[in-house]
This record gives C-alpha cells, sequence and structure tokens, in this order.
C-alpha cells in the first residue's frame, strides 16, 4: 500500500493531534492559539497543493485519489485557512474554548478530505458522519446564545435523522446489489430500478447527500443553524462543507455514467424547486446570515443544472462554479465578521453607512454580492455562463430559462444588501471600522482574485477539465 | 439460509418506521434520540440480512461501524441535551421556538 497519497489527510490528522494535546494544555492564550493553527492551515494548503497530481487507489479500491478529489481537497484545505483567518476577532466563542473550536474545524476538514476521495458506501458514511459531528458541536460553542444551543439540538437531531435515512438506503441497495462499490451499484442500478427495494434505496440514500447540500426539500435546517451559529462557523459551514458535498454528489452522479432518463428528472425537478423556493424566500430576510443561508439554497439549485448535463464541460463548470462560489461566499463573511465585530447576528439594516465607516469593506461586499449575482466581470457571472452553455448544448432549454428569471428574482436581494451598503443612512452614528494592513491586503486580493478569475478564468477552466476528465476517466 | 431475506427486510422495515414515528412525534429530546437510535439499529438489522443473503462479510463489518457511531452519536447527543437542560430547565422541544425555519 502507498501510503504517500495518504498525505494531506495524514497531514490533517497529525495537526488534529497537535491540537488535541494543546487544548488539553495551560491557560488559553487565544493570540498564540490563532498564529499557531494559522500555520498549520497555510502548510496544509501547501500540502495539498503538493500532492495534486497524485493518482491510485487505497484500502481494497474503497478510497480513490485522483486529480478530482486532489482538486477538492485544496479547495477544502483553502477553506479552512480563510476560515482560520477570519478569527482574529473570535469573540462568539468562549476564550478557553479557542483550541476546541480549532480543533474541531480541522477534524471536519480531514472528514470532508476523506469524503472527496470516497468511492465505496462504508468510506462515504463514515467520512460523512464525521464531519457531520464536528459541525454539531461546533454550533452551540457559540458563547452566551440560547439560540445557538437550540440550532445545535436542532441540526443535530434532524441531521442524525437524515444519515439514518441515508443509512437504511444503503442497506436496501446492498441486499439487492450485492456490492458496496459505488461504481459497481450504479453500473447495475438502473436495470433494477423496476425493484421496489432498489428505488427506494436509491431515494432514501439521496435524501443524505441532499441534506448535506441543503437542496429543497432538505433545505429547513439552514437558515437556523445559519443564524444560530457563531459567524465564523457559519462561514465554515457554508464554505467548505458546501464544497464537500457538490464534490461527493458529483462523483456519485457521474459514477452512474449518466442520461439515465429517470434520474435527469429528479435532478432537474430539485435544481428547479431549490433555486425558486431559495430565492423567493430569501428576499423577505432581514439577518444577513439567513439571507445568505437562502442564497445556499438557490446556488444548490445552481450546481446542480452542470450536473444534470452529464458532460465533462457540465461537470467541469460545477468544478469551477464550486471555487468560484467558495471565493464570493467567503468574502461576503469576511465583511459580516469585520462589520459585527462583537461577534453578533448582522441585521441588513445595520450596514448602513457601511461605505463612510469603511470603503474597502463596502466595496469588498459589492464585489461579493455581485459575484453570488452572477453580474460580470466577477468569477460569478462566468461560472454561470459555464453553467449554463453546458446545459444548452445538452439540450436543456427550459431548465436554463427558468434559471435565468432565477438569476433576475436574486438580483433584487443583492442589490437590497448592496443600497444598504452605499446608500442608506444610519440612525445613529456608528465609529469607523479599522482593519489591519494584513486584513487591508487580503481583503484586496480576494477582491483582485474575483475579478480576474472572472476576466481571464482560462487557467483555473483548464484545471476544472482536467479534474473532470479525471473523475469520468476519460 | 434458515429465515428468507425479504422477513429479514421486512422487520428492519418495521422496525425503522418505529423509530422515524418516534422520532418525529415525541416531544421529549430524549426520545428523539432514542428513535434515532432505533433507526440506525433497523438499518443494522438490514445490513445483517443482507450481509446472510450474499454470503459475504461486508455487511456485518459495516454493522460494526454502525454501532460505532451509534455510540458517537448518543454521546455527542446527549452532551447537548444536558447543556441545553443547564441553560433553560427543560427537555422538551416546544420550548425551543427561539429560530424559525
Amino acid at each position: 500500500m502507498n501510503w504517500g497519497l495518504f498525505i494531506p489527510e495524514l497531514y490533517y490528522l497529525a495537526v488534529c493531534g497537535i491540537l488535541l494535546l494543546l487544548s488539553m494544555g495551560a491557560k488559553p492564550n487565544p493570540r498564540r492559539d490563532l498564529v499557531t493553527v494559522l500555520f498549520f492551515a497555510a502548510l496544509g494548503v501547501v500540502v495539498s497543493l503538493a500532492s495534486v497530481r497524485l493518482e491510485g487507489t487505497l484500502f481494497a479500491a474503497a478510497y480513490r485519489v485522483d486529480l478530482f478529489s486532489q482538486v477538492f481537497k485544496v479547495l477544502l484545505a483553502l477553506g479552512l485557512l480563510l476560515t482560520v483567518s477570519l478569527c482574529t476577532e473570535l469573540r462568539g466563542i468562549d476564550e478557553g474554548h479557542h483550541l476546541e473550536f480549532y480543533l474541531l474545524l480541522t477534524t471536519c476538514t480531514v472528514a470532508m478530505m476523506l469524503l472527496v476521495s470516497s468511492v465505496e458506501l462504508l468510506t462515504i458514511y463514515v467520512a460523512l458522519e464525521l464531519s457531520s459531528y464536528s459541525l454539531y458541536l461546533l454550533v452551540p460553542l457559540r458563547r452566551g446564545h440560547d439560540a445557538a444551543v437550540e440550532a445545535g439540538i436542532k441540526y443535530l437531531l434532524v441531521g442524525t435523522s437524515a444519515s439514518a435515512v441515508m443509512l437504511f438506503g444503503f442497506a436496501c441497495l446492498y441486499g439487492v446489489i450485492h456490492t458496496t462499490q459505488v461504481a459497481e451499484i450504479v453500473r447495475v442500478l438502473p436495470g433494477m430500478l423496476g425493484q421496489p427495494v432498489a428505488t427506494i434505496g436509491l431515494l432514501l440514500a439521496l435524501c443524505g447527500f441532499f441534506f448535506k447540500l441543503a437542496v429543497f426539500p432538505f433545505h429547513f435546517w439552514a437558515p437556523g443553524v445559519y443564524q444560530g451559529a457563531a459567524n465564523q462557523v457559519t462561514a465554515f459551514i457554508a464554505t467548505a462543507s458546501k464544497a464537500a458535498a457538490i464534490a461527493i454528489l458529483m462523483r456519485i452522479v457521474a459514477l452512474s455514467g449518466g442520461g439515465d432518463a429517470y434520474l435527469v428528472k429528479v435532478l432537474v425537478t430539485l435544481s428547479i424547486a431549490s433555486m425558486t423556493l431559495g430565492n423567493l424566500v430569501a428576499i423577505r430576510q432581514k439577518d444577513l446570515k439567513r439571507l445568505l443561508a437562502y442564497s445556499t439554497v438557490a446556488h444548490a439549485g445552481y450546481v446542480l443544472i452542470g450536473l444534470l448535463s452529464f458532460s465533462p464541460s457540465g461537470y467541469a463548470s460545477a468544478i469551477f462554479y464550486a471555487f468560484a462560489y467558495l471565493v464570493l461566499k467567503f468574502t461576503c463573511f469576511l465583511v459580516l465578521v469585520k462589520v459585527a465585530a462583537d461577534g453578533s447576528d448582522l441585521q441588513i439594516a445595520q450596514l448602513a453607512g457601511l461605505h463612510r465607516r469603511s470603503p474597502l469593506l463596502a466595496m469588498a461586499l459589492m464585489v461579493g454580492v455581485f459575484g453570488l449575482a452572477g453580474i460580470p466581470p466577477t468569477v460569478g457571472f462566468t461560472g454561470k455562463l459555464l453553467l449554463f452553455t453546458a446545459a444548452i448544448r445538452q439540450g436543456h432549454l427550459a431548465i436554463v430559462f427558468i434559471a435565468m428569471i432565477n438569476v433576475v428574482i436574486s438580483l433584487y436581494y443583492y442589490l437590497l444588501v448592496v443600497k444598504a451598503a452605499y446608500l442608506l443612512e444610519p440612525d445613529e452614528d456608528r465609529p469607523r471600522i479599522r482593519l489591519s494592513a494584513p486584513m487591508t491586503l487580503f481583503l484586496w486580493v480576494l477582491v483582485a482574485v474575483i475579478v480576474t478569475a472572472g476576466v481571464f478564468p482560462t487557467y483555473l477552466l483548464d484545471l476544472a477539465d482536467a479534474a473532470a476528465r479525471a473523475l469520468l476517466g476519460v | 439460509m434458515i429465515v428468507p431475506y425479504g422477513h429479514v427486510l421486512l422487520l428492519a422495515g418495521i422496525l425503522f418506521v418505529l423509530g422515524l414515528v418516534c422520532a418525529v412525534a415525541r416531544r421529549n429530546l430524549v426520545m428523539v434520540l432514542l428513535g434515532v437510535e432505533i433507526m440506525l439499529n433497523a438499518a443494522g438489522i438490514a445490513f445483517v440480512g443482507a450481509a446472510i443473503r450474499w454470503q459475504q462479510l461486508e455487511g456485518q463489518i459495516f454493522v460494526l461501524f454502525i454501532m460505532t457511531i451509534a455510540a458517537a452519536e448518543v454521546s455527542v447527543g446527549l452532551a447537548l441535551i444536558v447543556r441545553a437542560y443547564r441553560r433553560t430547565g427543560s427537555i422538551d422541544q416546544n420550548t425551543y421556538d427561539l429560530l424559525k425555519w
């Protein structure tokens, strides 16, 4: 067995061990803890980048390492680094628990890295549960918030029920198909959909993944959890964990070889329902985190369009969109964390006068929100364009048309956010927001990445293309 | 195989539905957690039945993992419930209504 293939996961596992030991240690020292974790997270990105070109299988073919999984591992490592960089003022979490907070973030990252490489039911199940359990604990860590405890309990109960349903689906599939290898299952499955046990098994199993991705009708946990969790935790759930969910769903859909009319119908329905419902409900949200939660539901719908094209360009555009989404969502959360520096929930009305309190934050928010809305020249526009052209090439005109209408609807509430930041005057004078020099630079870099990746997507697109081809094995 | 696979699946299905009803209908948080446990065990029975049907070990191994994860689930769940009880003094779901869904 070639342990070299396993390096990123082993690295993060070692970091988990170190953080566990540190968390048992002496007095909490937030500054030192942050610097340590930031260092480990940055090194982790380097390690994942270095192992991008690895290929092979591990653990009796239960674990596949290819360009697709490695690209997503880099994205996840990046997600962890970005989330940790938000923690300079971690007011939402008790000082004594900072190391536990970092530890759980890291275990969740390891679990999601395992998830994107899993090609067997057992590894999928274990990785999915490990990542979920870390999140169940992260949500109620928030200090002095009854809502956080409530959100944690609801998330746990709904999440474990969803995974029990998924597990029963796995059991049905195994009972009919005789194997736990996903590739084998999806190869045999289309011929077996006449059998009720196989159909029930497939539907129950898919429930679990849709729950993770917060696709309608499994989205109802998202707004409450987003609102209840500390801002940094919400940022992590909204970026890294969504990227992992997209990856695993893509792997399963891709393994099915595509074109099965039944699966296409299910995906089309879910996609349309997700984006329409997400966008319509987002309009009446007052809390910025809840608004971003519903925009996540809508974006899950857009990503499904890429999957149901069943073509290499469709998968490539979905991978590209996952990257775009990660950066854009993260930019919005960075602004949110900075504006609500005391760790409270941020109402949209509280953004009023932001352009005077901190012009840079206001601009970053505008670029991020415009990106989510899909306005050129941001990376969000390029991502949506790629998704829609891939779908049109496969003849899915109707769904692209509905998606376009949805984009227009979503413009309304995204513009409300920008309007609050630029045009509304605050009731009372709020102090200017001071940004440290590294943070200023960081914001500029993010804005630059969003715009340049939107104008010159070639390099990223080539990478996404290669990853999609590795996924399909062509 | 002495017991036909269909019967095992039926048993697992009934148990699963019982667990689901318990998880959805009961208002006591501990009982909801118990319902989820029953659902997990139903899945375990279905796996053992399938393992015997195919004369394979995979299903049995799967059940070992399910039991381990179920234990983790209970520990996390009970810890959360204890914390919630300390804050609010109640383990009735209806008292947890701060968040709109």
